[in-house]
């Protein structure tokens, strides 16, 4: 412990602020989703949205409403998406307002015939 | 005499300064009491994880403890089961003020368990949630992230991000 304190006081920094370097172990977390507009149609969509277990997709006309305080970053909706869905390697996900995590993604492509 | 929209306007102004305040009589000293409402004690695990020698909360001036009257910070896991109403609310009604709670985790937030009659589903129908923490479970980063975030020492990141990108499939977005 004596060994501990001594070399504290000779590196001169006992502790850091968070975050003083990025940590190597936060980008093998699971994260949520971000989704690519491009490559989602009204029909992938409400695939994705059927399959999230824990309510965090919803349709809203013409927009996929993702709410990622929901969002259990299980990793559904990214095998099934192909390219629409991939981590995001967000994890700093407070807010002071629930709105705050409720993000809207717009469709862009239409369903084909 | 203000018109509406100015007073509303105002009293967010006033409201923010409030938060502001009371976050910077916290920012060096926090004492921390946990509230499990049906958790499946995976945050659990990873709160416990915050005292550990790696991410070390007590460098911080964050401390857990065990009585709500000793307490400037309620930490809400689980999706706030009805059997837990009274507790819930004789244990906010115990601390002190000013306080803060925290709603931690995907089923504190509403995500996993839809209401029904033996949930309520969210933590802010009981209570009055200051700061909202997803994951499931919140590494121990996040809930660090989100204490500091409590307390006003960083910034709320998320609410500027869109989570659309335009990345490739499997590429990591920083």
């Amino acid at each position: 412990m004596t060994l501990w304190f001594l070399r504290g006081l000779r590196r001169g920094v006992v502790t850091t602020r968070y975050p003083a370097r990025p940590d190597g172990s936060a980008a093998d977390l699971p994260t949520p989703p971000v989704f690519r507009a491009d490559a989602l149609d009204s029909e992938l969509a409400d695939r994705l949205v059927a399959m999230c277990p824990s309510h965090a997709l919803r349709r809203d006309a013409d927009m996929l409403v993702f709410d990622v305080g929901a969002c259990t970053a299980c990793g559904r909706c990214q095998e099934a998406g192909g390219s629409a869905a991939a981590p995001s390697g967000e994890f700093e996900l407070a807010a002071t307002s629930r709105e705050h995590l409720v993000k809207r993604i717009p469709l862009s492509r239409e369903a084909p015939r | 005499m203000t018109t509406s929209s100015t007073g509303a306007h105002g009293e967010q102004a006033t409201a923010d300064l409030l938060r502001q305040r009371i976050a910077s009589q916290f920012a060096r000293s926090l004492h921390i009491r946990t509230l499990d409402t049906g958790s499946c004690a995976a945050c659990e695990q990873e709160i416990r994880l915050l005292a550990a020698p790696h991410y070390d909360l007590h460098r911080l001036g964050f401390f857990f403890t065990p009585a709500p009257r000793h307490a400037d910070l309620l930490m809400v896991t689980g999706p706030m089961i009805r059997a837990f109403d009274v507790a819930a609310r004789k244990t906010y009604d115990a601390m002190p003020g000013p306080k803060i709670v925290v709603a931690t985790g995907a089923c504190a937030l509403g995500g996993v368990y839809q209401p029904d009659a033996f949930v309520h589903g969210s933590v802010g129908d009981i209570l009055p949630v200051d700061v909202w923490l997803p994951g499931c479970p919140p590494s121990p980063l996040a809930l660090l992230q989100g204490l500091l975030v409590a307390v006003d020492r960083l910034a709320e990141k998320v609410s500027s991000r869109s989570f659309t990108a335009d990345v490739k499939p499997g590429e990591v977005r920083r």
